[in-house]
């Protein structure tokens, strides 16, 4: 539902993040936590479509990198991931604890040298 | 009809291309606000409120409101896509409240919570709700400031809901299973429910609520008190 608005952060972020850099993206790089509710695809049109009307930004490319979720078990002291949405692990402890899976960030990007 | 245009893995960049690994958190302006919300209101207790449209947000509000107006001060935000219908309705019971039209979004934004408290009267308020939009997706991913976030869940709506949107009750305290007078004529078991959202969220609270009736809201306002009392008396100890 509001990918188009994340597509605009992502765009905002490396303007600010990147003043001098940012006409020589290539390629961006964005890690999204299986919790975020984002969807790849949806991602990727909502870039399509923006890049449409920024001609500058034609050229860049966009990945978008599924984590999934892990959690840690305090019983066994161990990181597991988390299947169907079941926090709990396979010796039958529930935990909150959530190491990964709620990320919603640019990881890398790709620039032209001067 | 246009051509198909090239792949872009396929075109090769001109120049030396270079990396920079980093992290770069794409709803840091979001949380940014939402801190400041949370400065600005050291001595209100914030509950966002998040469910599907329809399941008795509205009307847990205003029962509630009318059960606890000589025991604390509350309002509302109450946020839709249009319409000013339930602040109306809020007002009709004696609420402080104030409408968000989202124009058409699907959640509140921190920002928006931050521009309404210029709209809003909040001198002496304890408690204050946040009735967010009416999805059980979108509103997940934005804080909005708030010390709890609590999801209402009719009993109409089916007890599957828990694990087909995890992130909801993930991050909530606690669950209101809502319109409880219909339990006994619809196909939705407490105990199903329970378990499949402490599979999500071991730690979530379950309340069974009828607002119509009256069931549970005693044991709702003792939960909403002792939890404005929690907060008064930890900003007393800071």
């Amino acid at each position: 539902m509001h990918e188009i608005s994340i597509v605009r952060n992502v765009f905002e972020t490396l303007q600010q993040t990147y003043p001098d850099k940012f006409e020589r993206i290539t390629k961006v790089q964005i890690e999204a936590g299986l919790l975020s509710n984002i969807q790849p695809i949806l991602i990727q049109n909502a870039f399509e479509a923006l890049i449409m009307e920024e001609p500058g930004l034609a050229d860049i490319e966009l990945e978008v990198l599924l984590l999934p979720i892990i959690a840690h078990c305090a019983a066994c002291n161990r990181d597991f991931e988390v299947k169907r949405h079941k926090f709990v692990c396979d010796c039958g402890t529930p935990t909150k604890n959530i190491v990964q899976g709620q990320e919603l960030q640019i990881s890398r990007i790709e620039f032209l040298e001067k | 009809m246009s051509t198909p245009s090239t792949p872009k893995s396929n075109r090769m960049p001109v120049g030396a291309v270079q990396c920079d690994n980093t992290t770069l958190n794409l709803l840091k302006a979001n949380d940014f606000v939402a801190k400041a919300i949370r400065d600005r209101l050291p001595e209100v207790l914030v509950i966002n409120v998040c469910s599907s449209p329809g399941s008795g947000k509205t009307t847990l509000m205003q029962e509630t409101g009318k059960r606890l107006s000589d025991k604390l001060n509350l309002a509302v935000l109450v946020g839709d896509p249009e319409t000013d219908r339930d602040a109306v309705r809020m007002k009709e019971v004696g609420i402080n409240a104030l409408q968000i039209v989202t124009g058409g979004m699907c959640h509140i934004e921190a920002q928006m919570i931050l521009q309404a408290l210029d709209h809003i009267d909040l001198t002496g308020v304890d408690l204050l709700f946040i009735e967010n939009v009416g999805n059980l997706v979108c509103p997940a991913a934005f804080d909005l400031g708030e010390d709890i976030r609590v999801t209402v869940l009719a009993a109409t709506e089916g007890d599957d809901k828990p694990k087909k949107y995890p992130r909801m009750f993930l991050t909530s305290e606690l669950m209101v299973v809502s319109k409880a007078d219909l339990l006994p004529y619809v196909p939705f078991s407490v105990e199903a429910v329970t378990q499949d959202a402490r599979e999500v969220n071991p730690t979530i609270e379950v309340m069974t609520i009828s607002s119509l009736k009256g069931d549970g809201m005693d044991e709702w306002c003792d939960w909403l008190l002792s939890k404005v009392a929690e907060k008064k008396a930890r900003l007393a100890t800071a």
